[in-house]
């Protein structure tokens, strides 16, 4: 076990340095290093942030679950739960950093702060999700860490102290009481992270393929269906199969698996509802992800159906709730993914032309932003179509955030004494 | 008040690309950018008409930044780099933006570009694509552009010629003149003089009589944007090129 782990620290760590590399390169060069330009301005970065706030969804479903709705078998996993949530938050917003053109300059968002615009309250709704997901962790370990510390390597066991029994069990109430205080003051802002992260998009009235109302209760269900396989996995890292698990477990597995079909359900009603009309801008998103990104939307849908049908039958076995998880969080990644094409690959300024007896709608090619091609073969400059593939420099930062996430992931609950009583 | 705003006939756009090529040099646009766009309508290629023979049409649509009323590039800046100055004009703050991009992503119209590198780099990529030696062209060398950096009355810098990697740049109506009281450059340079620009809420201003006697629609009305730029739609002539309307049932 000992060495798997290590095995796996080692890769992580070689992922974190290529990408942290290409990272520094694209703040050298530019953002002009990624596939992004003017027709299609957000790509896989953008994608992978909405894909890690709803990551982080899992531990205030559980940490809620328990003091509010009183499901008191998830009790053993909340502090591991609320660890993911702290983590992938704070994965949210380091995802979405080397979008930004200018990471110098990111003080303006303190220094001049426009509140109509919805990337700065989800700033702020993430940053208060993130510290709000820390001092819960904290105050649920309160009292083990007062048992056995934090183990921080290299330096050794921190804030350890010697305590009588009673003292222990006096500080054990005391974290009982601030947990429930704190669930229902932390739960708005677990809804509110999606919310908000799918307003961010769905307000643009020139993004069909975002804009309209739905947009955040599929935010919503795929938080639920993202999150709580996460903490599955989290937790079998941490505490393996265990039977007094088993519950905690088959109750996550279900909640991931009945938010695919919700899931699923909204997103094809949406669909059902924009074909219809056979004509127009949404209908042409749908048409666009079935004629250029089947396979993408292949992976979502198969992915998702195959995780949802293991996790809905195979929930007493490691290996299926392993499969299920991974499965439900990769046809998640593709649904993320495929957030970006459509919305950018139907140009919003579009101009009638009526010829005679027919007419069609003609999109204004907007200009790519920089020169590409050669002498002979030369590239156009205005496009009303951008084929989107990211780049290597993209990838390695994203594979590189994803490392660092999860080496921060793997250091606190080594470090963090996450272990129930009697066991290590 | 002032209000700025423009009036494009399309009857007189003879589609030559002069507004954009001026824009590009009196504004030191990087290469691959253009704030001003004319393409042909409802055709892949400019200068090429749309249909099939003898039912063809060919309309040049110039667009420039629509300097919205209700510009929704303003409403999404999270940190406010864009912002509709009083007299209307949309502007863009190269000491501000962040560079996130939400703006291109908000605009309808397409206006708004990147600068994805440097705009020295941009220019000898174009020099290199164009077949030209290596070290042909030295950034350090002379750059084209209107040579004096503009800010606002409150000191934000709007218009520069070394432009600043990393962040978003439009159409300004030419703002360093239109301080001055000098029309924008593609007003002036436009050979069919299909350009009027000036205060709409002047009842005696040229551009609001001509908004007065003649028929004008705005690109994309329905998403409630309000440009201030308008267009005289284009009469379909009679003859050649044209439809011929029968004259007898
Ligand atoms: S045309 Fe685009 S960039 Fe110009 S004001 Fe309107 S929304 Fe903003
Ligand atoms: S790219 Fe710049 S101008 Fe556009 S929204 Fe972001 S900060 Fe504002």
């Amino acid at each position: 076990m000992k060495r798997k782990f290590d095995l796996a620290i080692a890769v992580l760590a070689v992922l974190a340095l290529i990408g942290i590399v290409a990272w520094i390169m694209q703040l050298q060069r530019g953002l002009i290093l990624t596939n992004m330009r003017n027709p299609f301005t957000w790509g896989l970065y953008i994608a992978m942030w909405a894909f890690y706030v709803g990551t982080a969804a899992g531990g205030l479903v559980v940490s809620s679950a328990i003091y509010i709705f009183g499901v008191k078998q998830l009790k053993p996993i909340a502090p591991v739960a609320s660890v993911t949530a702290f983590i992938f938050a704070v994965a949210a917003m380091l995802m979405a950093l080397p979008d930004i053109g200018r990471p110098d300059r990111l003080l303006n968002l303190f220094i001049y702060p426009n509140f109509k615009s919805l990337i700065l309250w989800d700033f702020i709704i993430l940053s208060t999700y993130a510290i709000l997901s820390a001092i819960y962790t904290f105050v649920l370990l309160r009292p083990k860490i007062a048992a056995s510390g934090i183990s921080i390597p290299f330096v050794g066991t921190v804030m350890k102290r010697d305590m009588t029994a009673e003292e222990i069990q006096r500080l054990e109430k005391e974290s009982e009481r601030r947990a429930k205080i704190l669930a229902p003051i932390a739960l708005p802002f677990a809804i509110l992270i999606h919310t908000v992260t799918a307003w961010v998009l769905a307000t643009q009235l020139s993004r069909p393929w975002w804009y309209g109302g739905l947009l955040a209760p599929t935010f919503i269900a795929a938080a639920l269906t993202a999150g709580p396989a996460v903490v599955i996995l989290a937790s079998l890292i941490v505490y393996g199969y265990r039977k007094d698990l088993q519950d905690a477990y088959r109750l996550l597995a279900k909640v991931s698996a009945f938010s695919v079909v919700a899931l699923l359900f909204m997103y094809y009603n949406d669909f059902f509802v924009r074909q219809w009309w056979d004509a127009g801008r949404e209908f042409d998103t749908i048409m666009l992800v079935f004629r250029d990104y089947l396979a993408i939307h292949a992976v979502e849908i198969i992915f998702m159906l195959l995780g949802t049908f293991i996790l809905a039958t195979r929930y007493n076995s490691v290996g299926g709730l392993v499969a299920g998880s991974l499965a439900v969080n990769i046809g998640i990644l593709a649904h993320r993914y495929l957030l970006i094409p459509p919305a950018y690959n139907i140009i919003p300024l579009r101009v009638p032309v009526v010829l005679g007896i027919e007419s069609f709608e003609w999109s204004y090619p907007i200009a790519v932003g920089d020169i590409r091609g050669t002498l002979m073969n030369p590239q156009p400059v205005f496009t009303a179509y951008w084929n989107y593939v990211p780049s290597l420099i993209e990838i390695a930062i994203t594979i590189g955030v994803f490392a660092i996430i999860s080496l921060v992931l793997l250091g606190m609950l080594r470090a963090l004494p996450v272990y129930p009583q009697g066991s290590q | 008040m002032v209000r700025y705003g423009m009036v494009i006939d399309l009857n007189r756009c003879i589609g030559c690309r002069s507004c954009a090529v001026v824009c590009k040099m009196v504004n030191s646009v990087p290469t691959g950018t253009w704030w001003q766009r004319v393409e042909t309508v409802g055709s892949k290629e400019h200068m090429v008409p749309t249909g099939e023979y003898p039912n063809l049409s060919e309309v040049f649509l110039p667009v420039p930044c629509m300097h919205c009323e209700n510009p929704p590039c303003v409403k999404v800046c999270p940190v406010g780099a864009t912002w509709k100055r009083e007299d209307g004009l949309v502007l863009v703050d190269f000491e501000r933006c962040i560079g996130c991009r939400y703006c291109l992503t908000a605009c309808p119209y397409g206006v708004r570009q990147f600068n994805w590198q440097d705009a020295d780099e941009n220019i000898k990529q174009g020099f290199e694509v164009a077949g030209f030696e290596e070290n042909w062209y030295k950034p350090s060398d002379y750059k084209y552009g209107y040579p004096i950096d503009h800010r606002t009355k409150d000191g934000r810098l709007v218009y520069t010629k070394t432009r600043p990697r990393g962040v978003v740049e439009k159409c300004t109506f030419c703002v360093q003149f239109v301080d001055q009281g000098i029309a924008p450059a593609c007003v002036r340079g436009c050979p069919g003089n299909a350009r009027v620009f000036g205060d709409l809420d002047d009842p005696n201003s040229e551009i609001s009589k001509v908004l007065k006697d003649r028929s004008t629609f705005r690109l994309l009305e329905d998403l409630g944007t309000e440009p201030k730029v308008f267009y005289i739609p284009p009469a379909r002539k009679e003859g050649r090129g044209g439809v011929n309307y029968e004259k007898k049932v």
